[in-house]
């Protein structure tokens, strides 16, 4: 593939960011193997339907989006008390032996091309450390990418009987002349009986690749809930991600994007039941304006013991424009009988019944459609338990209606 | 219920499928695919020279093509190897493209479809027959009156001798070219028999129309291909059964269907397939729907090993509507994977779909379907709804709906659930007096209703039966 990055990187680039680091061995290690590994290692999966890739990472010039060693960013972390929120240095120092164990056990860095990559290159990262019977809240990590390529790593660990609330923002600032990337790997480690509240807010400019993989473990009596907002970026290809491992864990994914312009935004929710008595429920919103389009993925996966599972899936589509175009495929895979299982996708426009109503009531018949689009993702906002997120998510959307 | 039910009930439907008969043939080819078996069978249909051609050229498009084996989930068809397969069989029987009189057959031919119960049916029910035995048709037969009207309904390889404009146009070119994947490329290689129907129109036929194929030999591959023209304002019906007993080798089953309806036409093509268990049955079927027609298909699978089966419809023309109803039952062994696909290409566009899929004693099904709907294709609506039933922890039932929307002006629904048998549910039929077998049978048979409601009679009590087979666990 003409386009891979890797003919241009070396393993001493890789060795002088994990020496900036102060990495122990084994990291530098494993960053040198997933580089290595890249010749062999495919793109993501995307989907694919007789003539067409749904998604093209293909046509990605990685060659010109990558500078490994320029990498520069802000970074604002708020803590709360009793827990640590530390950087990657940091971390490594006061918990080397935490991360030792936990790095990469739930994201294989040879995963795919894109993990492998970022495993090799990372350069800004954060470890949230929650001990046991703890409850924190208002955790937060600002990145605002300032340069040609950041490759971003977050590892939260929960102990048992713990909870955290974390919220995640991306942004640029510094303008950079052409396009750039971005990647983001999240590993959540959910102890038994703890609860992982993760919220994300996408904002990237508009010139900017986007690749996030977000993946938990949810041990016995655990929560993983995931919020991802996607509104900025070029190209956006994410996966949101809940293994739930043990007995009685649980997880909840609620999702929001809006496209406009040429974006393209990619966006899956999985969850492999595997435990007894577990549950998930996936919920993702999407408008669509301009020439914009989605791919949605839904993927519900009930392992051979995963007996008493309840899992349910929803997406729902508004289109605003005749170029845009809505993608869509909920997957059920069923190995345990002892399941209930549904899912639904709807994709349609706003409802001409509705803005007969309003204009008819002296509205203005686009700030009667700005309604009924702000309208429409209230149920996903209403899932929202961070009130900063929410606020932002329902700021965001409105400005980008009054463009 | 009438007598002819009852005649349908009481028979032995495990019987009726599970018989052999002696290997009793005119010509057969040899095992493989090289050129020089096309020609082989081409000359020993004496065809004319540019379906040789076609069939060359298919051939070249099956050799460069991949398997579709990188499908998430889909069944292995790695066993596979159409080297393996015996590709043509002509039966012992004298008048090609079939005789029109049931005792002109050869004895053992002759009681097969009598064991199949397909003379019977035609009496009461149907207004042509045809039946296919190996790899061509030995029998057809239409009622007087249809023909009268100028209905066309025989077998394949007397159209292309008679109708060659018409062939030379429809066949494998719009709907199912042989491009369109690796099996239907083989099938466009080395089809035999299956059946034309022509309607002219204004034409209703108010009968169904019925094929049935039947596979005898071990290791053989059945390759017919049916092509359904049905003129505007037609109206026609065509249902098609097959079976096979079940050997120790596999058997190829890739079959091709090709319907066009025309402006405000309506055709409904119904399937009720138990291949036997051994049997890869991969088929491609396509319609084209144009201006204010109706395209239906019903597809029962039951049998086979492995299917892989998306009956598809192009809704070309303003106001065509499109219905799908499937139901997929897999047993031990069994990998039915199936579902629909439709693409809707212009404005004010409609299409259901309703799957029901059940799975038994580790059995996999597969809902794998495609809605897309195109840019400029208004007021297009779509709703597809499917309901999954697991018996027991070895099964697996996946969902795997695909939905491409560039039209902003549309109404898109897709909806899925899977569950288990209810336990309440079988606890209050046992408390009124049934037994667990019973109880489930009964709650299967409500499960797949609202598809059995679409089929004739004859063919709702023959898939209800086929179904009580499967549950206790007495075929195959």
């Amino acid at each position: 593939m003409s386009t891979q990055v890797h003919a241009n990187l070396t393993r001493e680039q890789v060795e002088q960011i994990s020496a900036d680091l102060d990495e122990p061995e084994w990291l530098t290690e494993t960053r040198v193997e997933a580089l290595e590994a890249l010749d062999d290692l495919d793109m993501p999966d995307v989907i694919r339907t007789p003539g067409r890739d749904w998604t093209n990472l293909h046509a990605l010039d990685f060659e010109t989006l990558v500078d490994p060693l320029n990498a520069a960013e802000d970074k604002d972390r708020v803590s709360d008390e009793g827990i640590e929120v530390l950087e990657w240095s940091e971390a490594l120092a006061e918990h080397g032996d935490l991360v030792e164990e936990h790095f990469a056990s739930v994201v294989d860095p040879e995963e795919n091309y894109l993990t492998a990559l970022s495993t090799a290159l990372f350069s800004a990262g954060t470890v949230i450390y929650v001990p046991e019977g703890v409850d924190a809240e208002d955790v937060k990590i600002r990145t605002q990418m300032n340069s040609r390529s950041l490759f971003n790593y977050t590892l939260v660990v929960t102990e048992e009987s713990s909870s955290v609330t974390i919220l995640e923002r991306q942004s640029t600032g510094d303008d950079v002349e052409g396009e750039r990337y971005y990647s983001g790997i999240v590993e959540v480690v959910a102890g038994e009986n703890s609860r992982v509240q993760y919220g994300a807010l996408q904002n990237l400019d508009e010139e900017t690749y986007n690749y996030t993989l977000k993946r938990g473990h949810a041990d016995t009596y655990a929560t993983v809930d995931w919020i991802e907002g996607n509104i900025g970026s070029r190209l956006t290809k994410s996966s949101v991600e809940t293994y739930l491992k043990g007995d009685s864990s649980e997880t909840k994914t609620v999702g929001a994007f809006f496209g406009h312009d040429d974006q393209h935004i990619d966006i899956a929710a999985r969850v492999w039941h595997q435990g007894e008595h577990t549950t998930a429920d996936l919920v993702t919103r999407g408008v669509l304006d301009d020439q914009a389009r989605s791919v949605y993925e839904g993927v519900q996966d009930v392992g051979t013991d995963a007996w008493d599972t309840s899992s349910y899936q929803r997406e729902n589509t508004l289109m605003l424009s005749d170029e845009s175009e809505a993608d869509a495929s909920p997957k059920l895979i069923i190995n345990n009988h002892d399941t209930e299982a549904s899912h639904s996708a709807t994709v349609g426009q706003v409802d001409a019944q509705d803005l007969f109503y309003m204009t008819s009531r002296g509205v203005h018949p686009q700030v009667a459609k700005n309604m009924l689009v702000e309208g429409f993702f209230v149920p996903v906002l209403d899932e929202v338990d961070v009130d900063e997120l929410r606020d932002d998510l329902e700021e965001l959307v409105a400005e980008r209606l009054r463009e | 219920m009438s007598s002819d039910q009852d005649h349908l009930k009481q028979t032995d439907t495990e019987k009726r499928f599970e018989f052999k008969k002696e290997e009793s043939s005119a010509f057969k080819a040899e095992k493989g695919l090289t050129e020089e078996t096309i020609r082989v069978i081409s000359e020993d249909k004496d065809e004319p020279q540019w379906m040789l051609d076609r069939r060359l050229r298919a051939l070249k498009q099956f050799h460069e093509m991949p398997m579709p084996d990188d499908w998430p989930g889909a069944p292995d068809l790695s066993e596979v190897d159409v080297d393996e397969i015996v590709p043509y069989i002509r039966p012992d029987v004298e008048t090609r493209g079939g005789v029109d009189d049931w005792n002109d057959l050869p004895d053992e031919i002759k009681d097969t479809f009598d064991k199949l119960g397909i003379p019977e049916a035609e009496k009461n029910a149907l207004s042509g027959v045809g039946a296919q035995y190996e790899s061509e048709v030995v029998y057809q037969n239409m009622q007087e009156r249809w023909e009268e009207k100028g209905v066309i309904f025989c077998d394949m390889d007397k159209a292309v001798r008679e109708h060659p404009e018409i062939l030379k146009e429809y066949f494998m070119t719009k709907a199912v070219p042989p491009s369109d994947n690796k099996f239907a490329a083989l099938h466009g290689a080395i089809w035999s028999g299956g059946s034309f129907v022509y309607v002219p129109e204004d034409t209703t036929v108010d009968m169904p129309v019925q094929a049935y194929f039947r596979m005898n030999s071990d290791g053989m591959g059945q390759f017919e291909h049916t092509l359904i023209i049905a003129e505007e304002n037609s109206e026609v019906h065509y249902i098609e059964g097959c079976s096979a007993p079940k050997y120790s080798e596999f058997n190829l089953h890739s079959g091709g269907v090709e319907v066009f309806v025309k402006e405000n036409a309506h055709v409904q093509y119904s399937t009720v397939q138990n291949w036997s268990k051994n049997t890869y049955n991969l088929n491609t079927k396509r319609a084209i729907a144009e201006e204010n027609a109706t395209m239906e298909w019903v597809s029962g699978s039951m049998g086979s090993k492995a299917t892989m089966l998306y009956p598809s419809t192009i809704l070309k023309g303003r106001g065509a509507t499109d219905n799908h109803i499937t139901i997929a039952f897999a047993g031990e062994g069994q990998n039915i994977d199936t579902g629909a696909k439709v693409y809707h290409n212009a404005p004010d566009t409609k299409s259901t779909i309703e799957s029901k899929s059940i799975s038994k004693d580790g059995g996999r099904t597969n809902y794998r379907g495609l809605v897309h709907i195109s840019d400029g294709a208004e007021n297009s609506s779509t709703s597809v709804e499917c309901d999954a039933l697991m018996f027991d922890n070895e099964s697996t039932s996946d969902t795997m709906p695909y939905m491409e929307i560039q039209e902003s002006k549309v109404d898109v629904a897709h909806e899925a659930t899977v569950g288990k048998i209810g336990d309440e549910d079988v606890f209050y039929l046992q408390s009124r007096g049934l037994d667990d077998d019973d109880a489930k049978q009964m709650i299967v048979a409500g499960f797949i209703e609202p598809i059995t409601e679409e089929l004739p009679i004859e063919y709702a009590v023959e898939l209800n039966r086929l179904i009580e087979l499967e549950m206790e666990g007495s075929l195959g």
